[in-house]
């Protein structure tokens, strides 16, 4: 008789694993058949509301607003060209994410400025200004934005980018992406530091090599695959197997043994070895045995610490795709 | 060569560069021109002490010209940009972009990285063909004729005084690999709505890396073994997207191709197959005059996947993405072994499995489902919802391969293996979480996971993670931010199977910690104060502790614990001026048990003895230390970058328990086994004379150093020079790396048990200097 605890299991499985196909699905019938889409050329703001109400339809022009803003225009950023009829520029300009300004222009004391009528992202809730943004961004990497990681932290989409005054690529707030996710992640930014590292701080690879920060299907924000083994074998494919033996660390998650983020340690590992293997080989003979310095400088057992210690005999250890390779020596 | 080629390139992108505007250097978008683009144009030149490789690493910073070029053009219908760095170089990268008016876009790169591991090794293998590494076989014959006075791989202390026979051989041999990556992507928007991409990425990895390959326990090798493989990866896409939603289908596939099928390599302590095979040969050395091993077999992986996006009304968003997997691998099988005393057949008269492969290929499939579901609500300006479920389902479908008989290290067959163990696992997470906006910018979340894994091999048939997690976030205030956030997670494991601990030759105590019943509390908080708009104070501190443990746990990690504070200031006065430093320190430790033992069943009882037990605790500190200093246009038309950068690393391990006791005071193991050891010699650890044959080894430390200044004067609108300099210094020491004696820095091949490359942690300090001309158009 299977226990309570199984059957819940089993069923929240069954019942997830439905949902995901149904909503899927469900998805694909709404957006297929959904209401008709807005006119061409006139991507519209969702369910973001001024900070007072407005007649649709009143706005004032994007020059108008550049009387005041001349410093936000927003010029040579992909936002701005015309030519792309999904772009702001293309349809009501400012106002387009901004909202209608003749409320802000006119409606203040005596037809002045009332600054309370126009929608200014920076005094949203970070998720009410990223409403904004997906608006058109909902597609491609930023499709799983809303409930990810960050979008539960309240790091929306004017946390990193500015539309107006960008400093680096992609429009973020940083000249670097490391630079810009130390914000927060400065602690595995330190890492980049240590002599064993990807190569980030020689610009060869950044943050978004391996993450996207608009949200994933992966873990950890990993772009790519799946799983942790799935987005590293995605470059290291040589690891990808699946091999004839495999080593159930390595099919668990790299991360068991690596660091991706930088090390003191040979190969990114989080400990050195021998020292990392005899975390789980408790075994008899060889592997538990203490390593230290009087075998280091007296007997042949000092091949398990210097060079590659265990991996130098053991050095399929990713797995091992020869018949004898139970052990990973070949 | 390459500086030739530079010069030529940038002589014709000079002469045909036309008319245009000045573009500022920085990222910051520039007003739409007609053209623009920069040449950048130099020489670079460097003096370099020590470790020459390591200095380099993931850079070819051989002296000579070196360029970094872009050119743009940008009209009403599109916008086209490239750029260039390092022509010539073994980091080289090339990047072309084009833009359509978003209905075409389309992206080009190329991009080399270098792994440059030593410049210093040597090896007495010749590699006569990719992957086929000699020995002199006359040398061979010496050593395994015993001739006096020839050592070849020493064992024991007294033989480290005699080189090598094979240092002699030994040639010089760079061991560097490099990476070359072509990368193609292109978009169409077909419609407003309507998408299609398609990608293809061409990744070469060829040159050499270190690897062991190994005849004995003590005849270890480290060989530079060749790479030359190539992994190509294609994608298209199709998406669709109105105001409601968007949905995607796509398709993956992935195929890296490995051109070195196996390795071929001479034992150096053997000429001959022995014969007849040694039993102990695995230990010794005794066994196959050439051994053969496997190479990453070639292998492919193709996802299908749909991905799709609800904005219901009411504020509720829904997203899910369903993909399948499908990886194949499926490379021919090496033989049992290269041994042909062992494949004769006098040895498949007792070892019948050794005389044939129970089939040829590999046949490895794995096939893999996964789910993801959000569903995000936000019915009012307090309360926010989003839930998560994700599935996960690896499923290995590789046929058993019976390897119960088999031939270790090519040196002696055995009947001591098993039929391959293939890994499942199946995830489901079920995540909840809900966010209360207390105040004006300041919300509160709370959340709970269930992160549940069902695993085939392994000690646990199911682990489960049980998550807390509170976190606290105020932002928006023009003065101050703040995040925090709490987690406690408890892992529990059911269905152990001390079989399975067992097979696999494990103390009964043993729990692995990446599936073991486990406590996590960990949190974190970053608090930043910004008083005015020119400076900002960033405070962040995180900790956490994992507690392993469980019924029956005994051996293995038993804890970890980790704190980081760091501590930063940028200060931005004015438009001109931008300086900042930031410093950090970082404390890992770690706690492991283990028994030092022979099997059970043996004649020692050292297996269920106590005092055997042995404790390793690591200790790791790092500190680093960022400062910049930003003078842009401070003075007039002098740009002025520095920035010097610090890590310093101090990594311990500090071992203790009942078996270092003994170990340390030379003494017979006490309990039960003690009463055996006037009949066996075994059990006396410590060679004569010695009064203590424990040594605790010496922390690994480590600090490296940069300091850059980078200085770019605009004699004219359009013209410019630029000096920098580069000074970077890594100091070392790591009882892992050997060197000859009194020669530090210089590799040591023939060490107690090993014949190595010499590849180590070893220091530099290099100076570069940079003289560079700027072009603006």
């Amino acid at each position: 008789m299977l226990s309570s605890r199984y059957v819940t299991r089993a069923g929240l499985s069954i019942a997830g694993l439905v949902a995901g196909l149904s909503t899927a699905g469900l998805v694909a019938v709404f957006s297929l058949c959904g209401p008709a889409r807005a006119a061409a050329g006139r991507p519209q703001i969702r369910a973001v509301k001024p900070a007072v109400a407005q007649q649709p339809g009143e706005y004032v022009g994007q020059d108008t607003c550049l009387t005041c803003h001349e410093q936000q225009d927003y010029k040579g950023t992909l936002h701005a060209r015309t030519s792309d009829e999904r772009t702001p520029a293309a349809t009501k300009g400012c106002e387009a994410c901004h909202g209608p300004g003749k409320g802000h222009v006119t409606g203040g004391p005596e037809g002045g400025i009332d600054k309370t009528k126009i929608v200014n992202p920076k005094t949203l809730k970070p998720q009410e200004s990223s409403e904004i943004c997906l608006t058109c961004h909902t597609r491609g990497t930023h499709a799983l934005f809303t409930g990810s990681q960050h979008d539960q932290r309240n790091v929306g989409c004017v946390t990193c980018h500015s539309v107006h005054t960008p400093k680096g690529e992609k429009q973020i707030k940083a000249a670097t992406q490391p630079e810009l996710c130390a914000t927060c992640h400065r602690n595995i930014v330190n890492r980049l530091y240590r002599f064993n590292h990807m190569p980030v701080r020689e610009g060869k690879i950044v943050c978004t090599n391996c993450h996207n920060p608009h949200g994933s299907a992966n873990v950890k924000l990993l772009k790519t695959g799946t799983t942790v083994d799935e987005a590293c074998t995605s470059c290291h494919s040589e690891k990808r197997g699946p091999y004839l033996w495999e080593h159930a660390p390595v099919v668990n998650a790299c991360v068991t043994c690596h660091d991706p983020h930088g090390s003191n340690n040979e190969r990114l590992l989080v400990a050195k070895v021998p020292f990392l293997c005899q975390r789980c080989h408790v075994t008899s003979r060889h592997p538990p045995t203490v390593y230290d310095g009087f075998p280091l400088k007296n007997s042949a057992s000092a091949n398990r610490l210097v060079g590659q210690g265990c991996v130098v005999c053991h050095v399929q250890i990713h797995g091992s795709n020869a018949p004898s390779g139970k052990y990973f020596h070949r | 060569m390459r500086n030739r080629v530079m010069i030529v390139t940038v002589a014709l992108l000079l002469a045909s560069s036309g008319p245009a505007m000045a573009q500022q250097q920085s990222a910051t978008p520039a007003a739409a021109t007609p053209t623009s683009g920069s040449i950048d144009f130099g020489f670079r030149a460097s003096s370099i002490d020590g470790d020459k490789a390591r200095w380099e690493r993931y850079r070819d910073l051989r002296d000579g010209a070196l360029s970094r070029i872009s050119f743009g053009k940008e009209t009403d219908q599109y916008i086209f940009d490239t750029k260039v760095d390092n022509i010539g170089y073994h980091d080289q990268r090339y990047e072309v972009n084009y833009n359509n008016s978003g209905k075409v876009k389309f992206t080009f790169l190329w991009d080399s990285t270098p792994l440059n591991y030593s410049y210093d090794s040597s090896t007495p293998w010749v590699e006569q063909s990719p992957g086929v590494f000699t020995l002199d076989p006359a040398t061979r014959l010496l050593v395994q004729n015993n001739t006096p006075g020839i050592v070849a791989v020493p064992t024991t202390a007294a033989q480290l005084a005699t080189p090598s026979i094979y240092r002699s051989l030994a040639k010089p041999f760079d061991i560097q690999a490099r990476r070359d990556a072509a990368s193609f992507s292109a978009t169409f928007a077909a419609t407003k709505d309507l998408a299609f991409n398609v990608a293809f990425n061409s990744t070469r990895k060829t040159g050499h890396e270190v690897k062991g390959a190994s005849f004995a326990f003590s005849v270890a090798d480290q060989l530079p073994l060749p790479l030359d493989n190539r992994t190509n990866d294609f994608t298209a896409a199709a998406e669709w997207m109105n105001q409601r939603g968007t949905i995607r289908v796509a398709w993956d596939g992935s195929w890296f191709n490995n051109n070195i099928h196996e390795f071929l390599f001479d034992n150096p302590v053997r000429a001959t197959d022995t014969n007849p095979y040694n039993p102990s040969g695995y230990s010794n050395g005794q066994g196959a005059a050439q051994s053969r091993m496997a190479a990453p077999p070639s292998n492919n992986m193709n996802v299908v996947s749909a991905m799709g996006l609800y904005k219901m009304p009411g504020r509720n968003t829904v997203n899910a993405q369903l993909s399948l997997t499908s990886m194949n691998q499926n490379d021919e099988l090496i033989p049992w072994t290269s041994n042909q005393v062992i494949n004769s057949p006098a040895v498949f008269a007792n070892f019948p499995a050794l005389a044939r492969l129970p089939r040829s290929t590999a046949e490895a499939e794995v096939r893999g489902i996964n789910a993801l579901f959000n569903f995000t609500s936000r019915p009012n300006r307090f309360f926010g919802l989003t839930m998560r479920y994700r599935y996960n389902d690896h499923k290995n479908n590789t046929p058993h391969f019976d390897g119960v008989e088999y031939v270790r290290l090519d040196a002696v067959p055995e009947e001591t293996g098993s039929e391959t163990e293939q890994f499942n696992i199946k995830q489901n997470t079920f995540d909840l979480n809900g966010t209360f906006n207390l105040m004006s910018h300041t919300a509160l979340r709370i959340g709970y996971t269930y992160d549940d894994f069902k695993r085939t091999g392994r000690a646990f048939s199911d682990s489960t993670d049980y998550t807390f997690r509170t976190t606290l976030d105020t932002l928006g205030n023009q003065y101050v931010t703040l995040r925090v956030i709490y987690e406690n997670a408890k892992r529990i494991g059911t269905g152990f199977s001390e079989q399975s601990l067992e097979d696999g030759g494990f103390q009964p105590g043993l729990r692995t910690y990446d599936e073991s019943d486990r406590v996590r509390n960990r949190g974190w908080l970053v608090f930043t104060v910004t008083p005015t708009s020119m400076v900002d104070l960033t405070l962040s501190v995180a900790a956490g502790k994992d507690k392993y443990h469980g019924p029956g746990h005994e051996f293995g990690l038993l804890d970890n614990k980790n704190t980081v504070y760091n501590v930063g200031l940028n200060v931005n006065p004015l438009d001109k001026v931008r300086f900042g430093a930031n410093y950090g320190r970082d404390q890992y430790t770690s706690n492991q048990k283990a028994r030092n033992a022979s099997p059970p069943g043996t004649d020692y009882g050292t297996w269920f003895d106590p005092n055997r037990d042995w404790f390793l605790n690591g200790d790791e500190t790092v500190n680093n230390a960022t400062v910049y200093l930003d003078l842009i246009k401070a003075i007039e038309k002098t740009d002025i970058r520095v920035s010097y950068d610090y890590s310093d690393s101090n990594n311990a391990y500090i071992y203790s328990g009942p078996r270092i006791q003994e170990l340390s005071t030379n003494r017979a193991l006490s309990g039960p086994s003690a009463i055996l050891y006037p009949r066996f010699t075994i059990p006396s650890p410590c060679a004569a004379g010695l009064t203590s044959c424990f040594e605790a080894l010496p922390a690994i430390t480590n600090t490296w150093q940069r300091f850059t200044v980078d200085l770019k004067y605009m004699f004219a609108a359009k013209v410019g020079v630029g000096l920098g300099y580069w000074y970077e210094k890594f100091v070392v020491t790591d009882y892992a790396t050997v060197d000859l004696p009194g020669q530090p820095g210089t590799p040591r091949i023939d060490y107690l048990g090993l014949i190595s490359t010499g590849y180590g942690n070893r220091p530099y300090k290099g100076n570069t200097g940079f003289l560079r001309i700027l072009y603006l158009f």
